[in-house]
């Protein structure tokens, strides 16, 4: 330890240059999980679950008192939405009947179903190099692994990097890593979505094809981890780039304040869409 | 035995630090306004270098945080266990413990790790990171600012367990 201690600036040129190397390493291999990263998630859920159960009863306690204070007004609003949401219900369900007979006749195939495991967001990423990391309370023992897709009810949200016995990593479709095989809705041009930091880039488009602001994206399922035809985002921006378009995606789903999320079963020998 | 008493300390503090910083106080709630707890206790272990397993506790501390934040080992373990050498080196030949101090090696700590990271990125040409000078130094304030109570507290909370 004396040693360390007299010779700290060669050490640290020395640590420096084994860091790069370090992360060459790690960027290649990115695909794979060490024990020890498990064995971390895994010693880190309990108290991450502890300070989550308690801020969420807290939140729970506030957000009931608001809740208390409103509750006359919005009976008289609900019963309104009552009213009218049957009305709906009763045209919803002659669509429905006709969408079946249409879809029969046009051969059309069924989108399968997936099954899916519901999991709280109990943490974060604790730096902001990478903070496009959120943390769940499923793991391995739920019957999540490397990869599986992430969706909340309003769209994608990523998929899992790493995986404890209780808790799982998830890298958000923002994180530069990420990368989604997607479509416009509207004219089906395809991209591939990037993620960017705070929001995601769809790149490799073709020139002079038909997208414009406020064009939906879903993804194509092609690259086998996304479900097809799951939101993706909304095209904000578009720019010439070289010889293809690139758009700037918002996504759907306000990924700063998730709360609850599904996590796709899907094992990595399984192909989703094709 | 004080010795063993004081690693288990410090390892559960790295497990309360790092928990807080992942739920509380991540960046995702507080954008780079966060305090860096894990960073602050680092420089602490550096700045008391008579504390047991300093080298391995930051090594370890560095290493949560490279989990943590989507598995990039190289980063946050080599630039903390510089910075803690380096600190733990000044510790030796210059009077780091008035708050005043601390407080400013704290800050250049932060700075230091900071520089150390960007410029691998900068190296292995790894575009995606949105991280500015000015979010780094707000970052060295906001850990300068929470360190020094910090250590104060860690401080008292120490002695306490050694008695």
């Amino acid at each position: 330890m004396k040693f360390l201690k007299n010779r700290a600036v060669l050490i640290t040129i020395i640590l420096f240059i084994a860091a790069i190397q370090l992360y060459s390493l790690n960027i290649r291999e990115r695909k794979s999980q060490n024990f020890i990263s498990g064995v971390v998630l895994t010693a880190t859920y309990y108290p991450q679950k502890l300070i989550y159960s308690i801020s969420d009863k807290l939140v729970n306690v506030w957000q009931d008192y608001l809740d208390l204070v409103n509750v006359r007004e919005e009976n008289i609003k609900l019963k309104e939405d009552i009213s009218k949401l049957r009305m709906e219900k009763f045209e919803l369900a002659e669509a429905g009947i006709q969408n079946k007979r249409l879809k029969k006749l046009l051969n059309f195939k069924e989108i399968p179903s997936y099954p899916v495991v519901p999991a709280n967001v109990i943490g974060g990423s604790p730096s902001m190099l990478r903070s496009e990391v959120i943390i769940v309370d499923r793991g391995s023992s739920d019957g999540i692994s490397r990869g599986m897709p992430v969706a909340s009810s309003e769209g994608i949200v990523g998929k899992v990097l790493t995986v404890g016995d209780k808790s799982s990593e998830v890298l958000l479709i923002t994180d530069p890593v990420s990368a989604i095989d997607a479509f416009v809705h509207r004219t089906r041009v395809r991209g591939i979505v990037k993620g960017s930091g705070g929001g995601c880039t769809m790149e490799y488009i073709e020139q002079n094809s038909d997208i414009s602001v406020g064009d939906k994206v879903i993804s194509s399922g092609k690259e086998g981890f996304f479900p097809k035809g799951v939101v993706v985002g909304t095209i904000t921006d578009i720019e010439t780039k070289g010889s293809f378009l690139s758009a700037k995606v918002s996504p759907f789903v306000d990924l700063d304040s998730l709360e609850e999320v599904v996590i796709i079963l899907k094992s990595n020998n399984i192909v989703l869409n094709e | 035995m004080n010795k063993y008493v004081s690693i288990i300390f410090f390892v559960l503090l790295s497990v309360v630090f790092i928990t807080i910083q992942t739920t509380l106080l991540s960046p995702q709630n507080l954008g780079y306004y966060y305090p860096d707890l894990n960073l602050i206790l680092i420089v602490y272990l550096g700045i008391y270098s008579e504390t047991r397993g300093g080298f391995f506790l930051a090594l370890g501390n560095g290493y949560l945080m490279d989990v943590l934040s989507g598995n990039l080992p190289g980063t946050f373990t080599i630039s903390r266990l510089s910075a803690y050498l380096l600190v733990r080196s000044g510790s030796s030949h210059v009077f780091l413990r008035k708050a005043f101090v601390q407080g400013i090696v704290i800050f250049f700590a932060t700075i230091f790790t900071w520089i150390f990271i960007l410029t691998i990125i900068k190296i292995k040409k790894d575009s995606g990171f949105d991280i500015t000078a000015k979010s780094i130094l707000v970052q060295g304030i906001v850990n300068a600012l929470v360190g020094v109570p910090i250590f104060w507290m860690i401080h008292r909370i120490n002695a306490r367990f050694q008695k």
